[in-house]
């Protein structure tokens, strides 16, 4: 089963396509990284799996079910933009709103149990307002958590903390996934972020899915390459380009693609009277991928 | 933990949802306050009107707000059924309420939507339907709320005023019980309102304000006279329930509010349902 499954769905703002004939499936217990640039549509399909906006066409599924079956609704948690508290309420008043809304009876033991969870248990008797960036993300998350969500949908939680919010965003979803056995839907900009946590990718571009991998999927994708730094670049690129399929020069560098036997590259540069400098085995990860991805569509 | 074979969806009851909705706003409007600001305002409308009454400015002014009321319960209800008036004084009464209500509701529907709250709401199991339905009886419950501050304002009010106090009792009970039942339909009607313009609660509120003040039934009862047919409106129902209202009043009351509530929360229910939630 699919914790998320959909099928050409579409929506328009003003005849502009937000999102365009996308199909999309989320299996059961994964961290799927929601990729795309901006007003590709990840919000946007986002508001519409959780049921915020009214698609023009397609459908669907959550957990099998559609998704404005009341059964299932019960079960998604989201953050989508902002945590959507009051700010002038504490935000302990905030969480139990939620939970008088989901109708959960031990409601101080479950708001207790969602604080601690995003580490929260001493700050529940602030105003929201009073709240840092980072800590306003937290409670989003732990409103999202009430109830015991089977679904969580994350719009970009990690935009905008520093390096600790970030670390503790990470071991938060990753807690989630594996101790509540919680399916979570995360959207990011940060690649290396996303990448550490992800067990599912979907890349989106104006609005049409482009491409949906397993993280094996992805590791296997990812290339490989050598880089080589020597003060006469041409000739040494001349060189190993006789040698090499791949070489291209990036970043202030040459890059010797699929290859990551480092010694053959150095004897090959030595045996072409070229002087090295520095040489390096490296992997194109989930950001590199992803920007050439999109270098290629736009080609296309 | 759960797996995807033992994972379980209890679909909720109307009744469970209804609780749950009706729980969150209720501990809304009894943790924030606002409602209790507006019980203060309803509370201190007589007074105002009363001091009016008594002639509290000039000696002029003072002989023309004394003509305002002959009765002191004038405070509550006008002495009849008249939908056009000479007297300024026959406008001053508990329908003041509905006014201040619609501008109390708008504030809180345009607080769920400005704080991006509703998106919670809209994304666990709660329908549209129990939305409308929920913010209904909020506002009809905290309009009532206000009638009895209103009512107390107004008795301690008027005792000052000198005025007699001589009604038939049946009356006035009917009167004002009309215009607590009328809450209902002007809670739909501003809900309804505060629907189409969401976090624009600044719209909302001049909205309700010029309905609330009855602006266009006194308008269209300038043209067609005082005629019953304008109990069909909320405000007509609201001006019927008067000092010489009898039981039938009420049920009148009781029908045109209903009526109303209804139809405002079926094109709610068919709006929210429609459109993008923000």
């Amino acid at each position: 089963m699919n914790a998320i499954e959909i099928r050409n769905l579409s929506k328009s703002f003003r005849g502009m396509h937000a999102v365009d004939n996308l199909s999309m499936t989320v299996p059961v217990g994964s961290i799927y990284g929601f990729i795309g640039e901006n007003g590709s549509g990840k919000s946007t399909t986002e508001k519409l799996i959780c049921g915020h906006l009214v698609p023009d066409k397609g459908s669907i599924k959550l957990f099998g079910k559609d998704y404005t079956d009341a059964g299932v609704r019960a079960r998604v948690g989201a953050l989508i933009e902002s945590a959507g508290c009051f700010p002038n309420s504490s935000v302990w008043a905030n969480l139990m709103m939620q939970a008088l809304n989901l109708g959960i009876k031990n409601r101080d033991e479950e708001i207790k149990r969602v604080l601690k969870i995003v580490r929260m248990e001493d700050n529940a008797r602030i105003k929201f307002k009073s709240c840092s960036l980072g800590m306003k993300q937290r409670i989003g998350i732990a409103m999202a958590l009430l109830g015991n969500p089977a679904l969580l949908i994350l719009d970009e939680p990690i935009n905008g903390l520093d390096t600790d919010g970030m670390r503790i965003m990470r071991e938060i979803i990753v807690d989630i996934t594996r101790n509540l056995g919680c399916t979570v839907l995360i959207s990011s900009h940060i690649l290396g972020e996303l990448e550490k946590i992800a067990t599912h990718y979907g890349i989106i571009r104006q609005g049409k899915l482009i491409q949906e991998m397993s993280a094996e999927e992805m590791d296997a994708r990812s290339r490989v390459f050598t880089s080589v730094k020597t003060p006469h670049v041409p000739s040494a690129l001349t060189v190993l380009q006789r040698r090499f399929g791949d070489v291209r020069y990036e970043d202030e560098c040459i890059r010797v693609y699929g290859v990551d036997d480092t010694e053959s590259i150095v004897r090959c540069l030595l045996d072409g009277g070229q002087k090295v400098s520095e040489v390096q085995k490296n992997k194109i990860g989930l950001e590199e991928y992803y920007i050439e991805l999109m270098s290629k569509k736009e080609e296309a | 933990m759960e797996n995807s074979t033992t994972l379980q969806f209890e679909k909720p009851s109307f009744f469970k949802r209804l609780k749950g909705m009706l729980g969150v706003d209720f501990y809304r409007l009894f943790h924030t306050p606002l409602l209790y600001i507006f019980l203060v305002i309803a509370a201190l409308i007589p007074a105002l009107v009363s001091m009016g009454a008594m002639g509290g400015g000039a000696e002029g002014a003072a002989t023309e707000a004394t003509a305002m009321f002959t009765n002191a319960w004038q405070i509550v209800a006008a002495k009849g059924p008249l939908y056009v008036e000479n007297d300024i004084g026959d406008y001053a009464n508990m329908n003041m309420v509905f006014i201040f209500g619609g501008i109390m509701i708008s504030i809180f529907i345009g607080h769920d939507y400005k704080s991006g709250y509703v998106k919670q709401l809209f994304t666990t199991h709660s329908q549209k339907q129990d939305y409308m339905i929920s913010k209904t009886l909020l506002g009809a419950f905290s309009m009532a709320c206000m009638c009895v501050t209103y009512l107390i304002g107004g008795m301690i009010s008027a005792a000052g005023t000198g005025l007699p106090f001589t009604v038939n009792a049946g009356s006035l009970i009917c009167a004002i019980l009309g215009k607590m039942i009328m809450s209902l339909g002007w809670a739909s009607l501003y809900t309804f309102i505060n629907i189409i313009f969401r976090s624009k609660f600044g719209i909302s509120i001049a909205l309700c304000f010029v309905l609330g003040t009855g602006i266009p039934v006194i308008g269209a009862a300038a043209v067609v006279g005082n005629t019953p047919a304008l109990n069909i409106f909320l405000y007509g129902s609201s001006v019927y329930a008067c000092l010489s209202s009898s039981f039938v009043s009420v049920i009148v009351c009781l029908a045109v509010s209903v009526t109303w509530a209804v139809i405002y929360n079926v094109l709610g229910t068919v709006i929210l349902n429609k459109r993008d939630c923000y």
